[in-house]
């Protein structure tokens, strides 16, 4: 496994979905973070995060998706994250990311609830 | 309202509603709201950086020449100079200036000056408040962070003391050690024989093995270590790595490696003594995890063990004659016990044309693939003697087919004697076996080896011998399991006793003789554990 994260984003209007791979830390929540600011100048209100191909997350990659989450808020849109392996599901509430996400145990369930393109 | 009051308040409001996001990203809209509700059209404004650091200058008009950081003068070398330089503060702190400069070279009005004063003020209150906004988030996210901590230490406790499999362990292990520490990379060795071999990794790692010097600081020290030195000996081009000592009940069993520290700012530094500390108390942790799940292998492959062992017994329990045939004018009698730990004896009557033959082999090693060998002589030998060859033939044919077929330390040992009653005569093939015994007119012959044991040397070929077996005459094919049946001593049974008793009971009926022979080992024996199969097998001619 490599320490390099992969983000890859999909369209699904009104929102998007962005699918990470790898280690969220500094390197890699600066991705997401671009990706996702990206998206929110473009428009985008709603933005689902599926964690399913991360494993690892660390303190700095907490805090950059907090203050994605904040940026979202202040626009007032939403963020949302799915299929969380369970130990990154219990750091997220530990640190209080599941406050201000919601958080699914599936895609399926997430776009149905946020309304998302299938 | 006046209409300075007016733009006042006009200007106060914006400055307040810049409070929601950190001041240093909102300094060109301070700029510009000085500069549009003022007289003043250049200006820059500088930021104390943390409580105690230097002014840096954090935003400025266009056309203004302004140096990155002020040095602690306090003068501010702009370009133009400034009309006016108003300190940023907040009970007696020093938060920053703000260096602003008229339009034209004309100075600016009393009424002017007190209005931008005023402003700063305000400004100054603003980012105290920021300021103390953001520590308190800080201060809440460590916080959160060091339950993270205690929680994810609880968590191995609970989690990897639950898993068994040593693979999802080092996983784990691995995985929470690098959230923990925020290290970019990291790997774990575990101790085989005198070496810590890598067994997981996350990110580029250079060793297979762990440097022994190392190895050996680790074992010395019993904590963890961080290293600036040797930076290269397992993660290349790191600027600094720490290893953390994984202690079973005895020894070091294992050795967790990280590097690549990581900072919010993107910097790669060195680890800080709490998370040394931390990184102890979770090796702590890993250790119970890593015994567990090695007990636990071990337990598997001892059940696997002895799954290979009973499936072996039943296969040889299968080939083995069930019963043994009644063929007139002879009498046939037969000893088979295996060992708990199966070997590799085989033996079988075949009774054809009015010739009774039989058999008795010792293949080499034990358990499943001596069994799967006897499997495959027993095949063999059937199909062969249904061809109605002869006893040199078969043997040879065997020896050609095991050496193709068969790995290359396997082989076995074979004693093939066919009697026919019609003409007198016994015929027999000894391949490497233990010499057979005839008792013929009272007298004790033996039936020597005259081969090789079959499936050593491809090439080889066996040839029968014959020999007068008249009324009266006893034939005993047997397995080294008789003779090398030791007792609590240390000593074996050996060929001696055996002769003795076919000297005393040769004349006797075959059952008779094969109750002594099993009666004689298991006096001889005692209590000492059974080490291998025995067989005999007995024909008198009556």
């Amino acid at each position: 496994m490599t320490e390099e994260l992969r983000v890859s984003v999909e369209r699904r209007p009104p929102g998007a979905i962005l699918y990470t791979k790898g280690y969220i830390n500094n390197v890699g929540g600066e991705e997401i973070a671009n990706r996702a600011y990206e998206l929110m100048d473009d428009g985008v209100q709603t933005l689902l995060l599926n964690l399913k191909e991360t494993k690892i997350v660390n303190s700095i990659g907490i805090s950059i998706l907090i203050e994605i989450i904040e940026k979202m808020m202040e626009k007032g849109g939403r963020i949302a994250f799915c299929c969380l392996t369970p130990v990154i599901h219990k750091t997220f509430q530990i640190m209080g990311l599941a406050n201000y996400a919601t958080i699914y145990e599936s895609e399926e369930a997430a776009v149905g609830d946020l309304g998302l393109q299938r | 309202m006046a209409p300075e009051v007016h733009r006042f308040a006009g200007f106060l409001t914006e400055l307040q509603q810049l409070d929601r996001s950190a001041i240093p990203a909102q300094a060109p809209r301070i700029l510009e709201a000085f500069t549009r509700h003022t007289s003043f059209e250049i200006a820059a404004l500088y930021l104390r950086e943390g409580r105690e650091g230097p002014m840096r200058l954090t935003a400025s008009s266009p056309h203004c020449t302004a140096p990155d950081v002020l040095d602690r003068t306090g003068d501010v070398p702009l370009d133009p100079p400034p009309h006016l330089v108003l300190p940023l503060r907040s009970h007696r702190e020093d938060l920053g200036l703000l260096a602003l400069r008229r339009r034209g070279a004309e100075e600016p009005t009393e009424d002017e000056v007190a209005l931008v004063r005023a402003a700063a003020e305000y400004l100054g209150t603003l980012i105290a408040n920021q300021r103390l906004i953001q520590e308190m988030r800080e201060g809440e996210f460590q916080l959160k962070y060091r339950l993270w901590e205690l929680e994810s230490l609880y968590e191995i406790g609970l989690s990897i003391a639950s898993t068994l499999n040593i693979d999802d362990v080092a996983d784990e292990i691995l995985f929470r050690m690098i959230s923990l520490t925020n290290a970019r990379r990291a790997a774990l060795f575990l101790r085989n024989g005198d070496r810590f071999v890598l067994f997981r990794s996350f990110g580029t790692v250079r060793a297979e093995f762990l440097d022994q010097e190392i190895a050996s600081e680790l074992d010395r020290e019993g904590q963890p270590i961080s290293f600036h030195e040797r930076l290269d000996c397992i993660f290349p081009a790191c600027s600094a790595f720490v290893t953390v000592p994984i202690r079973g009940n005895n020894a070091m069993i294992g050795v967790l490696a990280a590097a690549d520290r990581e900072s919010r700012d993107g910097t790669i530094g060195q680890f800080e003594a709490n998370e040394l500390r931390l990184l102890g108390l979770f090796a702590n942790q890993a250790a119970i995890a890593l015994e567990n799940a090695r007990l636990h292998k071990e337990a598997l492959e001892k059940q696997a063990m002895e799954r290979d062992l009973e499936l072996a017994a039943t296969i040889q329990k299968e080939i083995l004659p069930k019963s043994i045939p009644q063929v007139a004018g002879i009498e046939l009698a037969a000893l088979s016990r295996p060992a708990r730990q199966v070997g590799g004896d085989y033996h079988a009557v075949v009774e054809r044309d009015g010739v009774l033959t039989l058999v008795v082999a010792d293949v080499a090693g034990k358990s499943m693939p001596a069994a799967l060998l006897v499997s495959a002589v027993h095949a063999a030998l059937q199909l062969l003697m249904a061809e109605g060859r002869e006893l040199g033939d078969i043997a040879t044919e065997m020896n050609r087919h095991l050496h193709r077929w068969s790995a290359e330390n396997k082989f076995v040992t074979m004693i093939m004697a066919s009697i026919d009653a019609e003409s007198d005569t016994i015929e027999y093939v000894n391949a490497g076996h233990n010499p057979g015994y005839m008792v013929v007119g009272g007298r004790l012959e033996t039936l020597k080896a005259h081969g090789l044991p079959i499936g050593i040397l491809g090439q080889s070929r066996y040839m029968s011998q014959k020999r007068p077996f008249l009324p009266g005459s006893l034939v005993l094919l047997y397995s080294d399991g008789i003779t090398e049946a030791e007792n609590l001593a240390g000593e074996e049974f050996e060929d001696h006793r055996l002769e003795a008793l076919l000297r005393l009971d040769g004349s006797g009926s075959a059952q008779e003789l094969r109750d002594r022979i099993a009666a004689a080992v298991e006096e001889f024996v005692g209590e000492a554990p059974q080490k291998d199969d025995q067989t005999v097998l007995i024909a008198r001619r009556v």
